[in-house]
């Protein structure tokens, strides 16, 4: 509950409309993609910069926590009041404030749209690069909060790499800037990088300068069909290795696949163990060397069946499987952990073995999809939250996984962030004296603990 | 309490928020309650003892077109329509009917229509029509039924689409009839407005006049009394959509079009389209008018957007219904063309009554105005 007298210095602030505290709006605003749910004492929705550096005043005089949220999309619990305190939403900060193509990048307010920025930059023959699953409704602020990335990151890299520069409120309520639209820039720490994947926890970002690149004019969209998982996964570092840089090189397993062919989604092979879903992006001629030399790689490395997409049309219908497999996998069972193990590329046959090991040690249901060219996992955990015994089981498997992820030099977290999903996995990747400095951090911009407490740290 | 059925739906939920995306309403209304996802998560709550039905929840399930384009977009493949329509019958019990549907659900009890008028002036829109035949096209039996449906019976701006249609349906010679005072309203609004129950009666009475007439097809110009009779009469008569009808007229060489020219876009209805899956006989009836050309929106077949007349919101919320339109007519501007066709007269008054509120240059038509000019200069 926030107190009357705060809640009416609040409605000063943003407009009576915006402070919201019914049960309905609680209830609409306590969870994100994430399972666990928790009710915040309200939501606040700011229209500027100027009315979030007062609510942040107010907060921090008041010891009140505050967790800013996008489309509470993210799938690790990072927009959510673990600790209760206000939930700060975006909603009215959707403007595209400027699109420089002469500067190559972008100026945008953090509550727009990914996909609605990549639409209007297209205009200009511009791109921008990072393209969540949650594209079409997650936000640019959000997106920075989780240093978000997706398919294409394997040749453009995730949003830290297209991240200019920020206006960010501190939890004092101050403003900063950092960067600028300069591509080259190495004055002082690097304030905008140290935001980029922080998770809420730093500061508020409200104004966030993009940088983009040039609309590629051709691509060649390739799926490989393999009766071998192993092969599937050789043939990735394979490519790699040959100086292709692929946009996009999915994976999918036979778990998977099943889920969905049972759905309806697509059609594949009985013998199917695996599909290498391949996109390479450029110059017409290149594209099509190169979708060429793919074709020929994956016959080499075994497949079964491999199909190049004769038109756009094609393609859109060899993506179909990829697009259905989040949801065709949740209907298996009544919850699915999403889990993002990523590791450097060549040891990806290494932790699929590991993860169908896992499954069959600890009688667990597990598909794996991966971003595969990028060695950035998304093994699905068909599971059932209510089930106490498979879920410590689950809780088994998944500290297995990621000591193996973590011994192959790999990371907790390819794209997804850490948030309440994985905190308690910190200590694998980091030695006391890395978490001790980032909480060191954290303490110097925000001294009162009031920015998404309870999160990673 | 929720049914089951209801709750599978809403327990398939894995709150990714995709259907945000393509919902028309909370890219207005931008709160989380107000989003397809919110307002599962909000059935959940209330299923699940954590939250009470209050008028704010009734306020929240009312703001809703019932559109069905966060069904396409859903990847679980949840029924949002089936919780949302769902969730509309069990306020409306608990908590009684939204203030805003009040007016038309008496009418409908009373009259058997959405207007205020007696039902008898059901036939009303044939008088304004030149060579009446004497039958006045109410016939004691006939292999055709044509369901006129409320908006285009009553409303001035929708009917010259019976108009159109019962000229076409001659000039193709086609044995058909219409109820006129005896039809009654297909039920579609009250189970939007959360009282299915008391549509049974008017669904038994329809049903028990078109078999009376020993008819072997209904057709429908209204797409949603098309897809009610689908979904919730019990029937083996074949029902038919005009633009059904029409389309097979043509490929039977029936009746023949006569140049046009003009270039149009095309604008799918939701419960034609998405809910009705007819999508291309609308288009195939445009591309056999030789001199026509049809340019497409953004959004279109699947992922048409509404035209906001849809799931009663205009009666719950007409400020909301308005903007929607208003995105809407923006969407038609961007192809270029003078012209938007469509095939429902809901969808027709709607665009038609913003652009001329918002005094917006924009010829808004019925495939079947098309279909009668163009069979006129054949």
């Amino acid at each position: 509950m926030v107190s009357t007298s705060l809640t009416d210095e609040f409605r000063s602030i943003v407009g009576n409309e915006w402070f919201l505290d019914t049960p309905e709006d609680l209830a609409t605003y306590s969870y994100d993609g994430f399972l666990l749910e928790f009710r915040p004492d309200a939501v606040i929705i700011p229209e500027n910069t100027d009315e979030i550096s007062k609510i942040m005043r107010v907060a921090n005089r008041e010891k009140l926590n505050i967790i800013p949220r996008g489309a509470g999309t993210n799938i690790t619990g990072t927009s959510v009041a673990r600790k209760g305190g206000i939930i700060m939403a975006f909603h009215r900060m959707n403007k595209i404030l400027e699109i420089d193509p002469g500067n190559m990048c972008a100026v945008v307010q953090p509550g727009v749209v990914n996909a609605e920025l990549q639409k209007e930059v297209a205009r200009y023959v511009l791109m921008y690069p990072p393209d969540p699953a949650s594209m079409f409704v997650s936000t640019i602020g959000g997106n920075v909060a989780l240093n978000a990335a997706g398919p294409r990151g394997v040749k453009y890299g995730t949003t830290k790499d297209y991240l200019l520069g920020l206006e960010v409120v501190l939890p004092s309520g101050e403003v900063i800037k950092t960067g600028g639209k300069t591509f080259k820039n190495v004055s002082g720490y690097d304030l905008t990088r140290l935001m980029c994947g922080s998770e809420g926890t730093l500061g508020i970002f409200t104004e966030v300068t993009v940088r983009l690149v040039p609309l590629p004019p051709a691509k060649a969209t390739l799926q490989g069909i393999f009766s071998d998982l192993d092969d599937a996964a050789k043939t990735v570092p394979a490519i790699i290795g040959s100086g292709i840089v692929p946009t996009t090189l999915e994976l999918i397993d036979r778990v998977v696949l099943d889920v969905i062919r049972d759905y309806g989604g697509a059609e594949f092979s009985r013998e199917a163990e695996a599909l290498l879903l391949i996109e390479v992006d450029g110059e017409e001629g290149l594209v099509e060397a190169q979708g060429e030399r793919i074709e020929k790689f994956c016959r080499e490395s075994g497949a079964i069946e491999v199909q190049r997409a004769s038109s756009p049309e094609e393609a859109e219908r060899v993506w179909q499987a990829r697009r259905t497999a989040f949801g065709a996998v949740a209907r298996v069972r009544p919850n699915c952990i999403v889990e993002d193990a990523t590791v450097p590329v060549k040891r990806l046959p290494d932790i699929i073995r590991k993860i169908v090991e896992l499954a069959d040690k600890y009688r667990l249901k597990i598909g794996v999809l991966a971003h595969a060219g990028d060695g950035n996992l998304h093994p699905l955990i068909m599971t059932d939250l209510r089930d106490k015994e498979e879920m410590a089981r689950v809780d088994k498997a998944l500290e297995e996984m990621y000591e193996a992820t973590i011994a192959m030099g790999g990371t907790l977290s390819g794209e997804h962030g850490i948030g309440i999903a994985k905190d308690r996995f910190m200590t694998m990747e980091f030695s006391q004296s890395a978490i001790d400095l980032m909480r060191g951090i954290k303490r110097v911009f925000d001294p009162n603990n009031i920015l998404n407490p309870g999160s990673f740290l | 309490m929720i049914p089951k059925s209801i709750a599978d739906e809403f327990d398939q939920c894995i709150k990714c928020g995709l259907c945000l995306a393509t919902c028309p309403v909370c890219k207005e209304l931008l709160l989380e309650k107000f989003t397809p996802r919110g307002k599962i998560q909000l059935a959940r709550y209330y299923s699940q003892g954590e939250l009470d039905l209050s008028d704010h929840y009734r306020d929240i399930f009312a703001k809703c077109l019932l559109c069905g384009a966060c069904v396409t977009t859903c990847p679980s493949g949840v029924d949002l329509n089936k919780v949302f329509v769902g969730m509309r019958e069990e306020i409306a019990g608990k908590k009684g009917l939204h203030p805003g549907m009040e007016e038309v659900v008496r009418s409908l009890l009373l009259n058997y229509n959405i207007s205020d008028e007696d039902n008898a002036e059901r036939g009303g829109w044939r008088d304004f029509l030149k060579d009446l035949p004497d039958h006045m096209y109410q016939k004691d039996r006939a292999e055709v039924v044509y369901f006129v449906g409320c908006v285009a019976s009553f409303f001035p701006m929708a009917q010259t689409i019976p108009q159109n249609l019962v000229r076409i349906l001659e000039s193709a010679d086609v044995d058909f009839t219409i109820l006129a005072g005896e039809e009654w309203c297909c039920g579609f609004p009250l189970i939007g407005a959360g009282v299915p129950g008391k549509a049974r009666e008017m669904m038994e009475h329809n049903l028990g006049k078109v078999r009376e007439l020993g008819a072997k097809m209904v057709v429908f110009s209204c797409p949603s009394c098309h897809r009610t009779w689908q979904e919730y009469y019990d029937t083996d008569l074949g029902l038919s959509h005009s633009t059904q009808f029409i389309e097979r007229l043509i490929g039977d060489g029936v009746i023949r079009l006569g140049t046009v020219n003009s270039t149009v876009t095309y604008h799918d209805p939701c419960d034609l389209g998405r809910n009705g899956g007819v999508y291309d006989a609308p288009r195939q009836i445009l591309k056999s008018i030789p001199g026509l050309t049809l340019v497409e929106l953004e959004n279109n077949r699947a992922q048409s957007v509404c035209c906001g007349g849809g799931g009663n919101l205009e009666m719950a919320d007409s400020g909301l219904s308005g903007t929607v339109a208003q995105k809407k007519i923006e969407e038609i501007q961007r192809t270029g063309a003078k012209t938007v066709v469509t095939s429902c007269q809901q969808c027709v008054r709607t665009i038609k009554g913003r652009a001329r509120r918002q005094k917006i240059d924009l010829n808004v038509c019925d495939i079947t105005d098309l279909v009668l000019q163009a069979l006129s200069k054949d």
